[in-house]
């Protein structure tokens, strides 16, 4: 009996980790968040793409006077038809035709981490905004 | 009831400090959890959003693997090495599967042995080695949870940290993977070898895991 249980939390265990981490459902959200801010930095809307940047990401846009919602729109964003997304817990990356995006699950949804990113290898990928 | 608290209290002992142990680290894990978060610039989660999380199921299985996986081996490499003087030894001269005499089995068994082991078909030889071939069973699928569990959590990670996430086999092939996998096997081996060879020389009063006290250190397979 002992043991049917133990095998049963294990099996468990593993379906509990895979479904935690490949959640599928999750990709929509994640690539709508991401398609919605790059819309709203091509439509001139400075304030609502700020409002769709992570605390951190928007603090770090505001410097020398300038608020986020200029700098926002001053950022090199080619962005493009979004591609494939991954979810893993509450992290996201949404690929675009021509740069790549991380957001971060908060309690009012995705907001965006960082963007107008570009790979280099091994390393971190290279980031227009991050924060 | 009382009885049956009497009878089975070291089963009872070791699962209750494993729910108190396991619920400790849930909350020491939370608090860890959320910390970091915080200090990345995510948002807290709460017991429950934690303990259903890739982080609390990798942390969780990678220690059940190993275990699983020390008392496997432990049970496995008794039957074929001895260690001179250790009770958890059998004698020098008895190494292997031994007779079936020895063993109680087939036209050997007991009446009031188990029924399998009276069989001379292939349920004699499952039953034989039901005790390795379910340590092992669970020590695979504990490790399989580890990998699955890791590679989620591992993903989440680097996307913080803004990298690619990893397919799962790169993940199996990663330092982290076995970074995690080999730090716990190797204080489980010593924790055997400690066992095996302490107990030659030291002795633990009342306790069937030592010789008596008064055994002389090259007897081997005598407990106390």
């Amino acid at each position: 009996m002992r043991t049917r249980v133990i095998l049963a939390t294990a099996v468990a265990l593993a379906a509990g980790a895979a479904s935690a981490g490949c959640a599928s459902a999750d990709r929509e959200p994640a690539r709508s968040a991401a398609e919605s801010f790059y819309a709203a930095v091509t439509a001139g809307q400075g304030g609502r793409a700020c409002a769709l940047l992570a605390p951190e990401a928007a603090a770090s846009l505001r410097s020398g006077g300038q608020g986020c919602e200029q700098a926002v729109l001053e950022l090199d964003l080619p962005g493009g038809a979004p591609g494939g997304a991954e979810v893993w817990g509450d992290e996201a990356l949404v690929r675009l035709a021509r740069d790549t995006v991380f957001l971060h699950r908060f309690p009012q949804g995705w907001l965006v981490r960082a963007a107008g990113c570009r790979p280099r290898g091994a390393l971190p990928y290279s980031c227009e905004v991050e924060g | 009831m009382r009885r049956f608290v009497r009878d089975n209290a070291l089963s009872l002992f070791f699962l209750g400090l494993f729910a108190l142990a396991l619920a400790g680290q849930s909350v020491a894990g939370t608090a860890a959890y959320n910390d970091r978060q915080l200090a990345e610039g995510g948002a807290p989660v709460s017991w429950a959003g934690y303990v259903t999380s890739s982080d609390f199921a990798v942390d969780v299985a990678e220690n059940w693997q190993s275990e699983y996986l020390q008392f496997l081996l432990f049970i496995l490499a008794t039957v074929w090495w001895v260690q001179r003087g250790s009770p958890e030894s059998k004698k020098p001269g008895k190494e292997g599967p031994e007779s079936d005499a020895d063993q109680q089995v087939g036209p050997h068994a007991r009446p009031d042995g188990p029924a399998w082991a009276r069989a001379t078909d292939l349920r004699q030889t499952l039953y034989g080695n039901s005790l390795g071939l379910v340590m092992g069973l669970v020590f695979l699928l504990s490790w399989l949870a580890q990998s699955v569990a890791g590679l989620a959590a591992w993903n989440s990670e680097r996307l913080s940290r803004l990298q690619d996430p990893l397919s799962w086999w790169g993940y199996v092939t990663s330092a982290d993977f076995w970074n995690r996998t080999l730090q716990n096997w190797q204080s489980e081996f010593l924790a055997v070898l400690s066992m095996v060879v302490l107990s030659v020389y030291l002795r633990q009063r009342g306790s069937p895991e030592s010789k008596p006290v008064g055994a002389p250190h090259r007897a081997t397979d005598v407990e106390g």
